[in-house]
C-alpha cells in the first residue's frame, strides 16, 4: 500500500504534526497508517544492518563448553554449531552432520560430517576436530562443566576424514540430544589448545553464523557476520550467511532500563520483559512482544527433600501440595502471561504428560485432613500447627543468585496461602549460593526452587529426581521406583518404552508430592516492529540466535 | 612540617601494612578450608589441589604469611577460579572506568556544594530555604531511585543521553550527576554550616571594615576557614562515592569495580573480593594521607607547629 518514500514522508508527516499539535485523533491515524506500512515492507529478508540486543545478564563465561548459565548459551549460539540441531517437535535436523546413525545395542553413535565447514580462526572442521572437542571435554583437568552430558561417554574414534563415531560404555537414550546441545558445540581445537576461552573475542573460534569481535566487561559483547557461512541447522528459515552485518549484546540488569533502552529506540531488542511492561510492546505498532515457548526446560518446581522429617511423611508434602490454589497466584504476580504449571516437564515439551492435568492441588479441606491424620493438630499463638510442641516448618532455602522474574513474589504468595489455609509454616528464606552448596553436599537442603536446565527429558528427571542427580546424588536412600523408572528411561532404547516411563516418573513426582510444579516460565522478547525473523530455539528453550534476525527499512 | 609529612607518609604504610594482615587473618579465621573458601561455588577434579598448591597452604602459617604479603606487594593477587583469569587483569580492567566515574563525580560534587554554600551562606533569604531544602531531598534520596528518574527525564524521554555504557563524554554525564548529587547535598550542608560561624568571627568584621568586597570575603578568606570540616568529610566522600559506584554502575549498565564486585559477592569469588577489600582499604589510606597533608596546606597553624 505505501511504497518506502511514502512511508518515511508519513513518519516526518507525524513527528511534524506532533511537534504542532497533540491531537490524538491526528497521531492515531497516522501511526495506524504506518503500522500497514510496516507490514507490507515485512515480506522480504534484507541483508545488512546492525543489532543491539539488551539481556538481562552478563554470562560469567562465553565459553559453552565451560559455562553453566542458562543466560550465556543463547549468547554462545550465535557463535557456536553443533553436530545436529534440535526441532520444536523434539526430532532432529542435520546442521554439522548430515546424517547420523545409532547402533543396536545402543552404544554407538556415528555421525557424517559436512565437508565444507571451516572454524572462524581458518583451521578445519572434520572427525579429528569432532574427535578433539569430545576428548578436550572429557578430560577432568579441563574442568569443563559439559561433562555432565558425557555421563555415558567412552571414547570417539575417527572412521575416516568426515565420519565420526562416539562409543559409550552403556546404553543412554539421552545422548542424541547431548549432541545436539550448544554445551557440546564445536570448538577450534586450535583454539581449545590454547587455554582459556571464558574471556570471549576471536580467540574463541567456533563454526557459527557470527564470528566474536570482542567483549567489554560489564557493557556489551559484539559479534559480526561469518560470510563464509553456508552450513546453517536444518530447522533454520534460511540458508547462507546471516542477514545481519553485526550484533551487539548489551548487559542491562534493570528492568526499568531495557524497557526504557527499547522504548526510546537505543536498542532493537530486548530479552526479559516485565509482565507489567508488556502492555507497552504488544499489539503496539511501533513494537512487537514475542512470548516463548516453554518446551525444553522444566516447569519452575518445589523439589521437596523426602527423606528429612517433616516432609518424609507423604502426607505433609501431599497437604503442602494441595493446601493452595495455584491458579490465581501465578495469575496475580505474571499478569496472565504464563501458565501454571502441572507436571515436572513443561507443556510445550513433546514429553509433557497431559494427563496430570487437573489431577492435584487446591484441596484444602482435603489437605487439612491430611495433616490431622499425620498428628500436625496442635496450634500454636501464631496459628501454625504443631506437633509435640514443633512447629510445622518447612524452609525454601532459594540461592539468591537464581531468584529471578519475581520468583521470589510467587513463593510469598504461596506461603501465605499456606499459612491461611492449612496453618503450615512454608518458610522462605534467600540463601548464598555457597550455603546451598553446602546443604547440598550434605544432603541437608529441605525446598530447592528450581527449574533445570533444557536436555533430554529423561536427562533432566534424572537431574532433579534420580539417584545421582544434582540433588539426590549426597542423600543415602532415594525413592527406590523413581530412581529405578529414570535408570531404565535413561538405558531405554525404545522411544514408546521410554515414553511410558517418562510419564511414570511424572506422574509419581507429583502424587507422592516429591515435586510440586509452579510455574511454566517463558522467554518474552520485545523488539522494534521492523525487527524481523524473531524466533525460539526448541533445543535452549530461549530466543534463536541471531542468524535468522533481519531488520526491515522503514 | 616536611617532618610532619614524612611521619603521616610512615604511619599510612603502616596502616596499609595492618589492613593486608588483617584480610590475612580474616581469610584464616573463617569456618572451613581454605582451597573451600576460595573456590566459591565452582567443583571439579584437581582444583582444590591447584588452589592449595597456588596458595602454598602445605607451609606453615607464618611462611604462608609473608608469601601472602610478598605477593600483594609484586601485585599478584592471586586467580579468580570462578572467572578462570587472575584476578589482577579482572580488577585492573575494571579500575578505570570506576575511577572516571568517581572523580567526576567528586569533581561535580564538590563544585556544586562550594557554589551554593558561597552564594547562600549566611544570607536568610528565599534561595537559602530552596537550597536547604532541596540538599536535604539529594541527602536522602537513594542513588537507585535519582538514577533511574534521571534516565527517564534525559534518555528515554528527552533522549539526550545514552542510557548505559561507558564511550565518550555523554554517557559518564548521567551517572556522575546520579552520584554527585547526594553526596553534594551533604556536602554543601557542612560547608554552609562552617562558613556561617566563620562569617561570625571578629576577623570577617575587621576584613570588611577595610573595605573588602563581600565576594573576596567569601572567597578568600571565609570559604578557606570553612574548609577544614569539609575535608575532615573527605574520607566518607570517597567511601561513599565508591560505595555509590556500585549501585550506579547497575543501573546504568556500566563497567567497573561495582559490577564486578556484585558478581564477585554473588558467586563467592573469594580471591576477587579479597582484592577489592584491599584495594578499597590501599584507596582509603591513600585518600586520608593525602587530606592530611592537604591541612597542612590550608591551614598555617599547623605548619607552624
Amino acid at each position: 500500500m505505501f511504497d518506502a518514500p511514502a512511508t518515511r514522508a508519513l513518519k516526518k508527516y507525524v513527528q511534524v504534526m506532533r511537534m504542532k499539535n497533540n491531537s490524538l485523533l491526528v497521531n492515531g491515524i497516522a501511526v495506524a497508517l504506518l503500522g500497514i506500512g510496516a507490514a507490507q515492507a515485512a515480506d522480504q529478508p534484507i541483508s545488512g544492518g546492525a543489532l543491539t540486543w539488551g539481556v538481562t545478564t552478563e554470562p560469567s563465561c562465553f565459553d559453552p563448553h565451560r559455562s553453566s548459565q542458562q543466560a550465556a548459551f543463547f549468547v554462545a549460539r550465535n557463535y557456536i554449531d553443533s553436530l545436529i540441531a534440535k526441532k520444536t517437535d523434539g526430532t532432529f535436523a542435520p546442521w554439522l552432520a548430515t546424517e547420523w546413525s545409532i547402533s543396536a545395542d545402543g552404544k554407538e553413535y556415528t555421525y557424517k560430517l559436512r565437508e565444507d565447514v571451516v572454524f572462524h580462526d581458518g583451521e578445519k572442521f572434520d572427525a579429528v576436530a569432532v574427535k578433539a572437542n569430545f576428548d578436550f571435554i572429557f578430560k577432568p583437568e579441563n574442568a569443563a562443566t559439559a561433562v555432565s552430558l558425557l555421563q555415558t561417554f567412552d571414547h570417539a574414534e575417527v572412521v575416516s576424514p568426515y565420519v565420526v563415531k562416539l562409543v559409550l560404555s552403556k546404553p543412554d537414550s539421552s545422548f542424541l540430544e547431548s549432541t545436539s546441545n550448544v554445551k557440546l558445540g564445536l570448538i577450534s581445537p586450535k583454539a581449545l589448545e590454547k587455554g582459556d576461552l571464558c574471556g570471549g573475542g576471536r580467540a574463541l573460534a567456533g563454526t557459527g553464523p557470527f564470528i566474536f569481535e570482542g567483549y567489554t566487561r560489564g557493557q556489551s559483547a559484539v559479534f559480526v557476520r561469518n560470510p563464509a557461512y553456508k552450513w546453517g541447522p536444518g530447522n533454520a528459515a534460511h540458508e547462507g550467511p546471516a542477514y545481519l552485518d553485526r550484533v551487539t549484546f548489551r548487559f542491562l540488569p534493570e528492568y526499568a532500563v531495557r524497557t526504557g533502552a527499547l522504548t526510546s529506540g537505543q536498542v532493537d531488542l530486548i530479552e526479559g520483559v516485565q509482565p507489567t511492561d508488556a502492555p507497552l510492546f504488544a499489539e503496539q505498532p511501533d513494537f512487537k512482544l514475542l512470548t516463548g515457548p516453554s518446551g525444553a526446560s522444566t516447569s519452575f518446581t518445589f523439589n521437596i527433600n523426602y527423606t528429612r522429617p517433616p516432609a518424609d511423611d507423604v502426607r505433609v508434602r501431599r497437604a503442602l501440595r494441595d493446601g493452595f490454589d495455584l491458579e490465581p497466584i501465578v495469575k496475580q504476580v505474571y499478569l496472565g502471561t504464563v501458565p501454571r504449571a502441572w507436571s515436572i516437564i513443561g507443556p510445550a515439551n513433546p514429553a509433557y504428560n497431559k494427563a496430570l492435568v487437573g489431577s492435584w492441588g487446591n484441596d484444602i479441606a482435603g489437605a487439612n485432613k491430611l495433616l490431622d491424620e499425620a498428628g500436625w493438630t496442635g496450634r500454636d499463638s501464631e496459628g501454625f500447627r504443631t506437633k509435640d510442641g514443633k512447629r510445622l516448618s518447612i524452609e525454601v532455602g532459594y540461592p539468591q543468585p537464581y531468584v529471578r522474574d519475581n520468583r521470589d513474589i510467587l513463593i510469598q504468595g504461596v506461603q501465605a496461602s499456606l499459612r491461611k489455609n492449612v496453618g503450615l509454616d512454608l518458610n522462605l528464606r534467600l540463601i548464598t549460593a555457597g550455603e546451598y552448596a553446602k546443604n547440598n553436599a550434605n544432603g541437608t537442603w529441605t525446598i530447592y526452587p528450581n527449574t533445570d536446565n533444557p536436555s533430554d527429558p529423561a536427562r533432566e528427571l534424572w537431574d532433579m529426581l534420580g539417584s545421582k542427580g544434582f540433588l539426590y546424588a549426597n542423600i543415602s536412600n532415594p525413592d527406590p521406583e523413581i530412581t529405578r523408572q529414570i535408570d531404565e528411561a535413561l538405558a531405554s532404547t525404545d522411544p514408546v518404552r521410554k515414553r511410558e516411563l517418562t510419564d511414570a516418573v511424572q506422574k509419581r513426582g507429583v502424587d507422592q508430592a516429591f515435586i510440586v510444579p509452579l510455574f511454566a516460565p517463558s522467554w518474552f522478547l520485545a523488539a522494534k516492529s521492523t525487527v524481523n525473523g524473531l524466533s525460539f530455539e526448541a533445543g535452549l528453550d530461549s530466543p534463536s540466535s541471531a542468524y535468522d534476525f533481519w531488520i526491515a527499512k522503514k | 612540617m616536611w617532618s610532619r609529612i614524612i611521619s603521616r607518609l610512615f604511619t599510612s604504610l603502616v596502616v596499609a601494612w595492618a589492613s593486608v594482615t588483617a584480610t590475612f587473618v580474616a581469610l584464616h579465621a573463617l569456618p572451613g578450608r581454605i582451597q573451600d573458601i576460595l573456590a566459591g561455588d565452582l567443583e571439579y577434579p584437581g582444583l582444590r589441589e591447584a588452589i592449595a598448591a597456588e596458595w602454598g597452604l602445605n607451609r606453615t602459617l607464618p611462611e604462608q604469611y609473608l608469601d601472602f604479603l610478598f605477593r600483594i606487594f609484586r601485585g599478584d593477587f592471586g586467580t579468580s577460579y570462578v572467572l578462570r583469569q587472575p584476578v589482577i587483569e579482572v580488577v585492573g580492567s575494571q579500575l578505570l572506568p570506576t575511577v572516571e566515574l568517581a572523580l567526576t563525580a567528586g569533581v561535580l560534587a564538590v563544585v556544586i556544594a562550594g557554589g551554593i554554600a558561597l552564594l547562600t551562606a549566611g544570607r536568610s533569604n528565599f534561595s537559602r530555604e530552596v537550597a536547604s531544602v532541596l540538599e536535604l531531598v539529594f541527602a536522602s534520596t537513594p542513588v537507585f531511585w535519582l538514577g533511574i528518574l534521571l534516565l527517564m527525564a534525559f534518555s528515554f524521554n528527552l533522549r539526550w543521553f545514552p542510557v548505559s555504557g561507558a564511550e565518550g563524554w555523554k554517557s559518564i554525564v548521567l551517572p556522575s550527576i546520579t552520584l554527585a548529587l547526594p553526596t553534594a547535598g551533604l556536602l554543601t550542608q557542612v560547608l554552609r554550616e562552617a562558613m556561617e560561624k566563620t562569617l561570625d568571627q571578629p576577623f570577617v568584621t575587621t576584613v570588611r571594615a577595610r573595605g573588602v568586597g563581600e565576594f573576596i570575603i567569601r572567597w578568600r578568606h571565609v570559604l578557606r576557614h570553612a574548609l577544614l570540616p569539609a575535608v575532615t568529610l573527605g574520607g566518607w566522600l570517597i567511601g561513599g562515592l565508591l560505595g555509590g559506584a556500585v549501585i550506579t554502575e547497575k543501573v546504568f549498565g556500566r563497567p567497573g569495580l561495582g559490577t564486578v564486585t556484585l558478581g564477585a559477592v554473588l558467586t563467592h569469588d573469594v580471591p576477587v573480593v579479597l582484592t577489592v577489600v584491599l584495594l578499597a582499604a590501599f584507596i582509603h589510606v591513600a585518600a586520608s594521607t593525602l587530606l592530611d597533608i592537604l591541612y597542612v596546606l590550608i591551614d598555617p597553624r599547623l605548619r607552624a607547629q
